[in-house]
């Protein structure tokens, strides 16, 4: 399982606006480099990563080989009930990664 | 696929929202960037088809200077609601010399709260980021920000 | 997970701020009643264009934005703004707007990356224009106080005339006028036959007071409540921190703190700096030296020389078919040279000096590269641009170690983090500076040559194996894996045109092995040991074909008529064909760098088989234009004690993963004594703009080694330095 680092408030108010920061470890190899022997180096990034909120898709972002490694993705989404927040990512050569986090709502 | 060059690329950025010009002669603007324009302006004639890119309401945030372009904070916020009827559906982030003119594409909806996002790209050279916001109602709306990569000033022209 | 850490990246982080243009430098801006604003000075005096302030008692201060190292650059940009701006050159001074300004100005100085011996040549146009506008500004303002047409009045030192009246008024009595005209959009410069300041061996303008003492270096910088930290990175590259025990030190007279910094690097900061290095020294660190912890100088030289015969390499330059003419050549030779690690050791140590709180970081560096700098105080302080200032100060030596590389700045931030609002100096001991440089990168290079039944060069290989300085800086500037810079002085075209493109076929190619020792610019670059491996080898062939090396040079040479004009200039000016002093031979050395043509003659005589002593040097330069001779020659001179330190006594050796030499006992500098007597012909040809700084240091080291192979019946040495061959400078 890959390495990954979520940042989420533990609770937050019902309708709040959360802010979440997810890291994860990633060499994201763009395709574009070559060995020192002029070998091309295959592409192997990461192209999706999403979050759910209690099974409902809240937030998707679509990476192409300009996302650093150990792509860094930040946004928001509003505190609708308590529950679990899915993320996922998925990219090359059969890559995938979830990590889930309670959220409590009042 | 015919790219954009000189003249009707700088009015096709400043339609974009906003061409950071330096207040330089352009001979020392040439000697800034080696690396080539991609076909930026293709991939976003693309996804906009024959609507407008509006100015406004997009706001790009990127370092005005970084050393190696590996590791380049990013942030883009649209001033814009987002309920369920009306709100930003997707931010593309476009580079005009990487090799590849996608960078990211965030998915956004009413649940988001608010159209803020942030990340973190590989610029490989000085250039302008464009930032295009998708709107529920079928709008565009853009931003672009200026980055300079000191590294890529440190070296020569190259023998080839 | 160690490797990756959340960033702190807010929205905030890097707002820039509104991009009121000129803030930077205003104070108590003045709105006037019509007209465009006016930028001022700190003392009220108006900007004419950003690049110029005049004071009412007409000086003038020229900004600039390149680094003065020793170079001279800061005085030879301003010659080219003097030129056509028309103001009283002894009455200018210069200023570095600082890079914070520039980013709010919208980078109106251009670049401030200095470096390539660019300085002069990237920025000669506009700085030319920024001096000619603001003279077109100041005449036209004085013409319509006069009400007459401007095309009637003309500009020479400081003073504006009314030709057909006679009326005069200098410049710093329009200046305020001036600053409300609207520049002009059209900016004609001045014909090159009519420069009166350019190509004049004029003082240089920071002389004088490195001279008095009044420059204060970084290394000398004294802020009040400053504090002074000393550094240690992991001597073996790629290592990290393990652990240190802090409290064996922390208890120490004068100490404040005791902090890793980033990954691999611990520092102690304490009241004196000698407080901080004695501490450091005593503090016990345990090193994760990672994996490269048992590479030596012996084991990257075995690399490098199985690669002389790879069969994958990048070809940088060819012509025909090499391979073939050498297959099928009456006679060949081969040499094999190779060239060691060089380490810059500029006099002052890296250091650098920052203050930090949440609302602003400042930093105070020597640095060739301002922005780069800046660049790398947004990064490591996380704050946004408008938070952020950094000062330049003069160099103590550049020679390329301080603009691409800025880790001392980013420790400087990291550290000052860690103490807001206090400043602190960081300064590198020299052991330190030994060890983290970015080194000179090590090659090896086979060469072969192919003779026809008439002695004539059919064919040449040149194999270079070794270290590509951009894999690891810049690999963004690669060309599908291959280093165009390692080709320096070989190349196909351009800057570093090859000078032998009569040879019928030749091919110069790379096979590239990376240690993990990092490499980064030394002075002139892979023009050193390029320019020994093929000017020596073509002296090799020159023997073996029985031939005068400049007559085989002349026929080699034949579509490369500028690179024989230096060559011939010098030959004649030391009196190659004449006899020569007893005792005293002579070596011939050319090639084209950062677009300027260089060639030195030397004079050698070698007693004992050992000890060398070298008499004179006549060097040529052709850089398109001169803007100051003095200065020139005193660059290569200076180029010259850089490159034959190191053709004698200088090598970075690499045992248990680390560089061995730590200080000048190990690394020595050539002493005054042992200087030769260096004759410069500056011998500008015109419609070009090539450097300065770096291109003559290439032909001092083939030149000597070719005089002292004549010196010695043709017994040549391949590998350097000489000291290891125990070969002395006397």
């Amino acid at each position: 399982m890959a390495d990954t680092r979520i940042d989420v408030p533990k609770s937050a108010k019902r309708g709040e606006i959360i802010e979440i920061k997810t890291l994860v470890a990633h060499t994201m190899e763009n395709g574009f480099r070559r060995t020192h022997l002029g070998a091309p180096i295959p592409r192997n990034i990461i192209t999706t990563f999403a979050c759910s909120y209690n099974g409902v898709e809240v937030f998707r972002a679509e990476l192409h080989p300009s996302v650093s490694a150990n792509p860094y993705i930040q946004f928001t989404t509003v505190a609708t009930e308590s529950g679990t927040l899915e993320f996922s990512w998925s990219g090359d050569n059969g890559f995938s990664a979830r990590e889930t986090v309670r959220i409590s709502v009042v | 696929m015919r790219l954009l060059k000189g003249k009707a690329r700088r009015r096709f950025l400043a339609a974009a929202g906003g061409w950071a010009a330096a207040a330089l002669a352009s001979s020392a603007r040439a000697q800034m960037t080696r690396t080539p324009l991609n076909n930026m302006p293709d991939v976003i004639r693309k996804l906009v088809g024959s609507k407008t890119i509006n100015k406004g309401k997009v706001k790009l945030d990127l370092p005005p200077l970084v050393e190696n372009g590996h590791l380049v904070p990013l942030a883009v916020r649209v001033d814009h609601p987002m309920t369920e009827t009306d709100h930003v559906k997707a931010i593309h982030i476009f580079t005009e010399r990487n090799p590849l003119p996608e960078m990211i594409t965030f998915r956004l909806g009413p649940r988001a709260g608010r159209a803020s996002v942030a990340t973190r790209v590989r610029l490989a050279d000085t250039q302008n980021v464009t930032a295009i916001a998708e709107l529920s109602d079928g709008s565009f709306w853009s931003d672009s920000a200026f980055l300079i990569v000191t590294l890529a000033a440190c070296l020569e022209e190259l023998p080839a | 997970m160690d490797m990756i850490e959340m960033p702190k990246v807010s929205r905030r982080s890097f707002v820039i701020g509104s991009a009121a243009a000129g803030t930077g430098l205003a104070i108590g801006l003045k709105l006037p009643p019509f007209g465009p604003d006016v930028v001022r000075a700190q003392d009220g005096s108006p900007e004419v264009t950003h690049w110029v302030v005049i004071r009412p008692d007409d000086t003038v201060v020229i900004r600039i934005a390149r680094s003065e190292m020793g170079q001279g650059t800061l005085t030879g940009l301003a010659q080219m703004v003097t030129e056509e701006l028309e103001c009283d050159w002894s009455k200018v001074t210069t200023e570095y707007p600082t890079p914070g300004e520039s980013v709010k100005r919208k980078r109106a100085w251009g670049s401030y990356s200095t470096g390539g011996s660019r300085g002069i040549r990237e920025s000669h146009e506009y700085v030319r224009k920024g001096g000619a506008t603001a003279r077109m500004m100041l005449v036209q303002a004085a013409a319509d106080a006069w009400k007459v047409p401007a095309a009637e009045c003309s500009a020479a030192n400081s003073v504006i005339t009314h030709t057909p009246s006679g009326r005069k008024v200098n410049y710093g009595k329009v200046a305020e006028a001036a600053a409300r005209v609207t520049p002009p959009k059209d900016v004609p410069l001045k014909d090159p036959k009519d420069w009166k300041i350019i190509g004049k061996p004029v003082k240089r303008l920071d002389t004088l007071d490195k001279v008095t003492g009044k420059q204060v270096y970084g290394f000398d910088l004294k802020l009040p409540g400053m504090l002074n930290a000393a550094i240690m990175e992991c001597p073996v590259f790629g290592g990290k921190v393990k652990s240190f025990d802090a409290a064996k030190v922390s208890g120490r007279k004068g100490v404040k703190k005791v902090l890793q910094v980033g990954d691999s690097a611990v520092a102690v900061v304490a009241d004196t700096w000698w407080q901080a290095k004695t501490a450091l020294d005593a503090l016990p660190i345990v090193w994760d030296e990672g994996p490269n912890a048992k590479v030596s100088s012996a084991s990257i030289a075995e690399i490098n020389k199985a690669a002389l015969d790879a069969d994958q390499a990048f070809v940088g330059n060819d012509a025909g078919d090499a391979k073939g003419a050498l297959a099928g050549a009456a006679k060949k030779i081969e040499a094999v040279y190779a060239y060691p690690f060089q380490n810059h050791a500029p006099m002052e140590p890296m250091n650098a000096t920052a203050k930090y709180t949440a609302d602003k970081c400042e930093v105070w560096v020597p640095t060739q590269d301002g922005e780069a700098s800046f660049a790398a105080t947004l990064a490591a302080s996380g704050l946004p641009a408008d938070k952020c200032e950094v000062y330049k100060i003069h160099l103590g030596g550049g020679f390329g170690r301080r603009g691409a590389f800025q880790d001392y700045v980013r420790q400087a931030v990291l550290i000052a983090k860690e103490m807001p609002g206090v400043p602190v100096k960081l300064l590198w001991s020299r052991e330190e500076d030994m060890r983290q440089g970015r080194f000179h990168p090590v090659t090896q290079c086979k060469l072969v040559g192919g003779f026809d039944a008439n002695n004539n060069l059919t064919g040449l290989h040149m194999r270079i194996s070794g270290q590509s300085i951009l894999a690891a800086v810049r690999p963004e500037a690669m060309i599908k894996g291959m280093d165009p810079a390692t080709f320096q002085g070989l190349a196909r075209s351009g800057e570093f045109e090859f000078g032998y493109q009569a040879i019928p076929n030749y091919l110069i190619d790379h096979a590239m092995r990376n240690p993990h020792v990092p490499p980064g610019f030394w002075r002139g670059v892979n023009i050193n040991q390029n320019a020994i491996y093929i000017e020596c080898f073509v002296d090799e062939l020159a023997a073996a074909a029985g031939q005068d090396p400049l007559e085989f040079r002349r026929k080699l040479m034949a579509k490369n008529p500028k690179h024989l004009a230096v060559l011939n200039a010098v030959a004649e000016r030391a009196g190659w064909g004449k006899p020569a002093p007893k005792g005293v031979f002579r070596g011939l050395a050319q090639m084209k760098a950062f677009n300027s043509f260089v060639a030195a003659c030397a004079e050698v005589s070698v007693a004992g088989g050992n000890k060398v002593k070298v008499h004179r040097i006549v060097c040529a330069t052709d850089p398109g234009y001169a803007v100051n001779p003095a200065q020139i020659e005193r660059q290569i001179a200076g180029s010259f004690v850089y490159g034959l330190s190191a053709l004698f006594d200088q090598e970075c050796t690499v045992k248990n993963g680390r560089i061995v030499e730590e200080n000048f006992n190990t690394y020595p500098s050539m002493k005054l004594a042992q200087m030769p007597k260096v004759e410069s012909i500056v011998m500008p040809s015109g419609g070009f703009w090539g450097g300065v700084g770096e291109p003559t240091i290439c032909v001092a080291a083939p030149a000597v080694l070719n005089a002292m192979a004549a010196a010695m019946g043709g017994k040549r040495f391949r590998s350097f330095p000489l000291k290891n061959h125990g070969i002395t400078l006397v």
